[in-house]
């Protein structure tokens, strides 16, 4: 009686695991005699630059018969990361793309994998500096020249506003830990003193790329600071998050500053309610990775910081771009 | 054979069974889905399955003692964490700066001894006011996360020492260091609750905490005890995990409580105590990893993997009362 119990409950297990892999089953590409590349991503689903990376990567991959990607989420979780760096390290890719969850804690994974013969491209954030004898190139924006971008279009619009001398300024952050965040936070407020010198930050803090938890960062800033003449926020994400809490407590001419352009970014930006932003395309950074992959696998000649350009864009501007598709 | 018997022997025995269901699933499944072209059982994988799952591991077999107390720990994670900063931020600290490469057993008991301290927080706290641990471990979760990010704010703490990663890395007889810190622990800790006093008080308590009083067992000191163990073992998780990465981000080891317990559950320890073993933990430990690592194998993003975890456990809880219900209508006839 009791074993038919158990095995009644084994088959139900095999069941539910079988389910799970059939619907998840990637149709697994077609088994060419190229190039067999893994990619382990930051965090999928945190927010739609992630997601849509993800899609133009796959994509991308999935044109060219020459490849067959390993694609993996680290969830957001370091050790994750690095279990499936060894994990694709022990399968023998061809390449790793990794997009770090923390930028130095991968540095000895990724030695792991030089040392095993095989490149590592890292995407979007750079891993630092100790770990660059170790990686055969960086794809992505140049995360502090963002930051400074930002710190110039806020100049800018205080100068035309007649604020330059007076105002005052929040930052909402990234994830902690995280190097973009890092980065663009530095690029801001080491350009801001430097173009407008009388502009003070009055308070930073993290809205971790989330939307919610900025708008809760920005309510906190509003009880506390009576006076908000512009608000920077780490990506345009959090910037909209931002946005709403001052419409909703009604406080009206704040410049608010965010970087990655996403739709509701533009969106507001059309109704005039969000100043501007940095132009960054997850689909252009997505290919970018890839290709520069490609290109050490076929042994060009790649630069080890291999930017790709991330305009400004503003009220003025916008019409120059299209819109975000995420 | 007598039910109740067959039902504790199904009992112990269903996370191995469950395990090599895995093993053959993921073999069998591997062949057709995988993009890699090693086996699934290829050695090398299972080693790195050994050395992936220490983290975890070596927590839940501290998790297993306070659980068969009675008891439970939330604050492993931000126990983990701040012991992971104390061991990277020592290393640095001007005091050591001549000790050389000595530094690192210094760093290291400095950082088990961060989360001894912890956990002795937490044991004093249940043990004195009485309050159930699952509140006091739920506020020191709380408390001991916004210590790490008082120490850094929101940076990652790092110090890279290639000394350290190098041990870390090393393997001894095939074996990761990881690996053999987490097998060196459950065999002390499996020790400790089958072969001594303690380990027999740890049971009496978890069973029957009014009777466990009246046989004189001084059970406020004892669960203090317990809590230092796992405070200790989390300090340990963390030094064998970043001496490998040299970084710690201020929410790592976030949710890291609810994994280890995931495992310990999974091994057949009670969430109501008295009853759990050392040796089904570790495979509790081992079958979640494996269903991870599976899962990737075969292809499945991260959140499949954490669906088909979830699922997994409430079916073995739901497989566990239905088990214990069969063993008490044996005890009746």
């Amino acid at each position: 009686m009791t074993g038919t119990f158990g095995e009644e409950n084994l088959m139900r297990l095999r069941t539910v695991l079988a389910a799970s892999a059939a619907s998840i089953a990637l149709s697994a590409a077609a088994q060419a005699d190229g190039y067999r590349i893994g990619i382990t991503q930051n965090n999928v689903g945190v927010d739609s630059y992630q997601t849509t990376y993800e899609q133009a990567f796959i994509a991308a991959a999935e044109a060219d018969d020459g490849i067959e990607a390993v694609v993996l989420d680290a969830g957001g979780d370091v050790a994750r990361q690095i279990a499936q760096i060894e994990d694709l390290i022990q399968q023998e890719v061809d390449a790793i793309i990794i997009w770090p969850t923390n930028g130095e804690a991968v540095i000895p994974a990724v030695r792991k994998a030089k040392k095993a013969g095989i490149p590592v491209i890292v995407t979007n954030s750079n891993i630092a500096e100790q770990g660059f004898d170790f990686i055969a190139s960086f794809s992505g924006p140049n995360n502090i020249t963002q930051g400074a971008r930002a710190a110039e279009i806020m100049c800018d619009k205080f100068k035309d506003m007649g604020i330059a001398g007076e105002a005052q300024v929040v930052h909402i952050t990234g994830q902690p830990g995280y190097t973009t965040a890092i980065e663009r936070a530095k690029g801001f407020e080491d350009r801001l003193p430097e173009i407008c010198p009388d502009v003070t930050v009055l308070d930073t803090q993290p809205g971790d790329w989330n939307r919610e938890k900025a708008q809760t960062v920005m309510e906190a800033f509003l009880t506390k600071y009576d006076d908000i003449d512009g608000v920077y926020a780490g990506d345009d994400n959090m910037g909209v998050g931002a946005l709403n809490a001052a419409r909703a407590a009604g406080r009206d001419g704040i410049v608010f500053v965010g970087a990655t352009n996403f739709a509701v970014g533009y969106e507001a930006m059309e109704r005039g309610d969000y100043w501007g932003s940095i132009y960054q395309s997850p689909v252009d950074d997505a290919e970018a990775a890839l290709q520069t992959a490609i290109d050490v696998l076929d042994g060009k000649d790649v630069p080890l910081l291999n930017y790709f350009d991330t305009p400004k864009i503003t009220q003025d501007n916008m019409g120059d771009f299209t819109k975000p598709v995420f | 054979m007598t039910p109740g018997k067959l039902s504790t022997y199904l009992k112990n025995g269903a996370i191995w069974g469950f395990i090599l269901l895995e093993l053959i699933f993921f073999t069998v499944a591997g062949q057709f889905l995988s993009l890699s072209e090693n086996a699934f059982m290829d050695a090398g994988n299972m080693l790195l399955l050994f050395k992936q799952s220490a983290p975890i591991g070596i927590i839940a077999m501290g998790m297993t003692i306070v659980m068969v107390n009675g008891n439970i720990d939330l604050s492993v994670g931000a126990t983990y964490a701040l012991s992971a900063v104390v061991l990277l931020d020592a290393m640095t600290w001007p005091v050591f700066g001549g000790l050389g490469d000595w530094v690192i057993p210094v760093a290291c008991l400095l950082a088990v001894l961060t989360g001894t301290v912890l956990g002795a927080i937490n044991g004093l706290i249940v043990w004195k006011t009485g309050v159930d641990a699952f509140i006091v471990t739920l506020g020191a979760m709380l408390g001991y996360r916004g210590l790490v990010f008082m120490y850094n704010g929101e940076q990652p703490t790092s110090h890279l020492n290639w000394t350290l990663v190098d041990f870390a890395e090393a393997q001894f007889l095939g074996l990761h260091t990881a690996t053999w810190v987490l097998l060196l622990v459950t065999a002390a800790i499996w020790f400790l609750m089958n072969k001594t006093v303690h380990g027999r008080n740890a049971h009496a308590i978890g069973d029957n905490r009014e009777a466990a009083v009246n046989a004189g067992i001084r059970v406020g000191p004892h669960m203090m005890i317990n809590f230092m163990i796992i405070g200790a073992l989390a300090a340990l998780s963390a030094v064998v995990f970043y001496a490998e990465t040299g970084s710690v981000n201020p929410n790592d080891g976030e949710l890291y409580e609810l994994w280890v317990i995931t495992a310990v559950v999974l091994g057949g320890t009670k969430l109501s105590g008295g009853a759990g073993s050392i040796i089904s933990t570790f495979g509790g430990v081992l079958a979640i990893q494996l269903l991870r690592k599976g899962l990737a194998h075969i292809g499945a993003d991260t959140s499949t993997v954490n669906l088909v975890i979830g699922l997994i456990l409430i079916a073995v809880l739901l497989l566990d009362r239905q088990l214990n219900v069969k063993g008490k209508e044996a005890l009746k006839i």
